[in-house]
């Protein structure tokens, strides 16, 4: 996941490397779905995340459609 | 498919719990020797929980000798995203894990990184568990899926 100044420069690197437009968020989602996912990531009774809880954290950011879905092939 | 509990044997986590412990606190991901000094157990004993809490998605190997690449969200060599936060350094293998970076340690936090395209410095600031200031747009090349199958260029 990179960070990009605007759409125009994610446009750009990826057609240099004949890649299709993948998700993107703003700095303020990718903040939120990185607290979801890492906030407990020291605790001593750490666990990874169930499908379930995942595809609840992506909706609670507001990522949803296609590119999002979890349980594709 | 991003499911599934890891479940680590005792030992693992006894392993997983240092790593990540030192990581946070110091900024620096140990490596086996380093691990098998401090749990006074041999190096191939470390390595081989390592392997096992590889395998349940815990921590990432590097794919020639073994050692920790990415405690994630800690990355352990440094990289284009710095973290810097209660005056230590700590590196992030994206975007993504350098703002899980302040999510983990629980503390504010600035992050510089280049801008994927053009190369230009960046930064986002992290204060009281929210985003403080922020520029640009984020971009996810893989889908949500598949981010296991190819987690180095998510």
């Amino acid at each position: 996941m990179l960070l990009f100044r605007d759409e125009e420069h994610v446009d750009r690197w990826r057609k240099a490397r004949d890649l299709p437009r993948g998700g993107l968020m703003t700095p303020d989602q990718a903040e939120r779905l990185a607290r979801g996912w890492y906030g407990r990531k020291l605790a001593p009774d750490w666990r990874r995340h169930t499908l379930e809880e995942t595809e609840a954290l992506l909706a609670e950011v507001g990522l949803t459609g296609p590119f999002w879905n979890l349980r594709g092939t | 498919m991003v499911t599934g509990s890891s479940a680590p044997d005792g030992f693992a986590e006894d392993v997983r719990r240092y790593v990540f412990a030192t990581a946070a606190a110091t900024g620096e991901v140990p490596q086996p020797p380093a691990i098998a000094q401090a749990l006074a157990r041999d190096v191939e004993e470390v390595r081989d929980a390592l392997k096992r809490l590889a395998a349940g998605k815990v921590l990432i190997l590097a794919p020639n000798d073994g050692n920790i690449w990415a405690a994630n969200p800690f990355c352990a060599v440094p990289s284009g995203f710095r973290v810097t936060s209660e005056g230590k350094t700590y590196w992030g293998i994206c975007i993504w894990d350098s703002l899980g970076i302040s999510a983990a340690l629980g503390s504010d936090a600035v992050i510089d990184a280049p801008c994927g395209d053009c190369g230009e410095p960046m930064r986002l600031e992290v204060r009281g568990s929210k985003l403080a200031r922020g520029e640009g747009v984020v971009h996810f090349a893989v889908p949500a899926h598949r981010w296991w199958d190819n987690i180095g260029f998510t």
